[in-house]
């Protein structure tokens, strides 16, 4: 099993804070499926730059408010 | 969550992955289940039937017309919509796997051919192979969209 990328987000947050937006209306915003919304969330997915872009667009943020890098511990 | 959720939560293209790996699963089953009876009963491998394959492409492609058209009037025009950046990659990934599930079958049949010069045996791995890599496509597919990408 592939571990999750290190790649922190906000969006479900982000989406509550405004008016409780569903997956499907973000999906829709940025050109995606609700599915690939759902594994961006749960960090299961890594989105492409442009799609983090237009995430960040559709909250009215910058890139690094909406999405976070948290590198795991050196070994 | 319930079975009847997690379908209504696939995205189209992974119901159709299911869809189709499951009509190729039978059309594989029932086409391997007649060989392997004829050839119990010639007591040797059976020679290519020409029918037999035209049953199972035929078997195919019915089917898949069936269940794709059933599978995109229930998801409207999510069917119509290209495939997302996600989808892509786990359609490459999906199909680089499934490269080395045709090598497989298809090398072993080549050995086989050179140690008991079986050409129909030959002519039945390398069938098997196109079958197994087709089947193991969509369940990479499968496996790729459950884990998340």
């Amino acid at each position: 099993m592939a571990s999750a990328p290190p790649i922190t987000n906000r969006i479900r947050e982000l989406r509550e804070a405004r008016g409780g937006m569903s997956q499907a209306a973000l999906a829709e915003a940025i050109g995606v499926t609700r599915q690939t919304v759902i594994a961006i969330e749960r960090g299961k997915y890594s989105p492409s730059l442009e799609s983090a872009f237009r995430i960040a667009r559709v909250f009215g943020l910058g890139i690094e408010d909406v999405f976070g890098w948290e590198a795991p511990p050196a070994a | 969550m319930s079975v009847i959720e997690t379908v209504a939560n696939m995205s189209f293209r992974e119901k159709s992955a299911w869809g189709m790996g499951l009509i190729l699963s039978a059309g594989a089953v029932s086409y391997f289940g007649k060989v392997m009876s004829l050839s119990e009963a010639l007591g040797r491998t059976a020679p290519p039937i020409i029918g037999f394959v035209i049953a199972y492409v035929v078997f195919i492609v019915i089917a898949s017309v069936i269940v794709m058209s059933v599978l995109a009037g229930m998801a409207g025009k999510e069917a119509d919509a290209p495939a997302d950046e996600r989808e892509k990659i786990i359609a490459d990934k999906a199909g680089n796997w499934s490269g080395y599930v045709l090598a497989v079958p298809a090398l072993g049949g080549l050995w086989h051919y050179s140690v008991n010069l079986d050409g129909n045996m030959l002519f039945h791995l390398v069938f098997l192979s196109l079958m197994l890599s087709q089947i193991s496509e969509y369940a990479f597919q499968i496996f790729l969209y459950r884990r998340g990408g």
